[in-house]
């Protein structure tokens, strides 16, 4: 891309370029195009910067171009054109008596049923894990109505103790106790 | 998809016609006939039959699992007997098309039939709100066998205040 440039800026700087109804022959009005030395003062005498715009966004742009193009457009076009034309789409059947299909050959494109082979969940896998999940969140449901009922009914009759009753375990206790002997070793005392 | 074999041709001016076509459509029948088709394996594909389950009227009240299948199978539904619609309206509007300007006469079948298969979709499907819901569809279904004790069948014109219900 950069050695279409310079060529480019090689022709301009030859060429009689007529810019915007200019007159050829008065080579004086002409814009000059060409990269003209233009510094101030000639201190050095070789090597002087070329004061001219920004190329900066011309060059992104190509480059971004050539990138797309060459790994996108492409590859694309090469792999989606070879699979329409070797491959082609299915045609339609009849199922036969007694066979199960699979879900990827419910669809027609060859892309379409690979997608649904390796990467999509097919609509009954998705269909069957909500089911389950009402029937799960609706359980709870129902047992937190239930529990609420028990407790409500306690509530008025006042006739049982049970809902209030805290077992006690000695799971607690025994692990305050051990951590009480580890103590002992590194502190020196309880 | 194959297109049926054009009849061939006496007369000199579609004899030209069918050459100019064919400087296109010669190589391309070719190149698909001996280079793609045979390299192509045989795959087919099917149409999904969908078995089915307890309509939401068969559905106990605190079953949602049951409510959610209904729900689903009614979407189901609701497309398939949209595409008939559109199948019944399609062809009558190719009856149209073609018959214009006697198609009152000869498309009087097809607007009957159309009229019969969209007021059934219609008073299914229809009035129901943005967010569909298998549960509303079954209530409208029973508010207008309601109305219809009442008032008579729909379409029926006014009843007479004095008969009684």
């Amino acid at each position: 891309m950069a050695a279409f440039s310079t060529l480019l800026k090689s022709f301009v700087r030859n060429a009689n370029l007529v810019k915007n109804g200019a007159a050829v022959s008065n080579n004086l009005l002409r814009p000059n195009t060409s990269n003209a030395l233009e510094a101030v003062r000639k201190m050095s005498g070789h090597e002087m910067m070329h004061i001219k715009p920004s190329r900066w966004s011309w060059n992104r742009f190509k480059d971004l171009l050539n990138f797309y193009v060459m790994l996108g457009v492409i590859p694309a076009t090469v792999v989606i054109t070879y699979i329409n034309l070797f491959i082609g789409p299915a045609k339609l059947a009849e199922i036969p008596e007694g066979y199960v299909p699979e879900v990827h050959e419910y669809y027609a494109h060859p892309i379409t049923r690979w997608m649904t082979k390796h990467i999509k969940k097919s609509y009954q896998q998705e269909y069957e894990v909500m089911c389950q999940h009402i029937y799960e969140t609706d359980y709870a449901r129902k047992l937190r109505i239930a529990e609420k009922r028990v407790h409500q009914k306690m509530q008025e009759k006042q006739d049982s103790q049970a809902y209030y009753y805290e077992p006690v375990t000695g799971r607690n206790e025994r692990h305050i106790k051990s951590m009480l002997e580890k103590s002992v070793d590194y502190v020196g005392t309880r | 998809m194959e297109d049926p074999p054009r009849a061939p041709a006496h007369n000199p001016f579609f004899r030209f016609v069918h050459a100019v076509q064919n400087t296109i459509d010669r190589p391309v029948t070719w190149f698909r006939e001996s280079v793609v088709t045979p390299n192509r394996p045989d795959h087919v594909y099917y149409h999904q039959k969908f078995r089915r389950v307890p309509t939401i009227d068969q559905c106990y009240t605190d079953d949602p699992v049951c409510r959610f299948e209904a729900q689903q199978q009614f979407n189901r539904d609701k497309l398939v007997d949209g595409e008939i619609v559109q199948l019944v309206r399609q062809r009558l509007k190719e009856c149209i098309a073609y018959e214009i300007p006697d198609q009152d006469r000869k498309c009087a079948k097809l607007k009957e039939e159309f009229d019969k298969v969209s007021e059934s979709f219609c008073m299914k499907y229809a009035d129901l709100g943005p967010y569909n819901n298998v549960k509303d569809a079954y209530m409208k279904q029973k508010h207008r066998m309601l109305w219809e004790r009442r008032h008579g069948k729909v379409g029926t014109g006014m009843k007479n205040e004095d008969e009684p219900l």
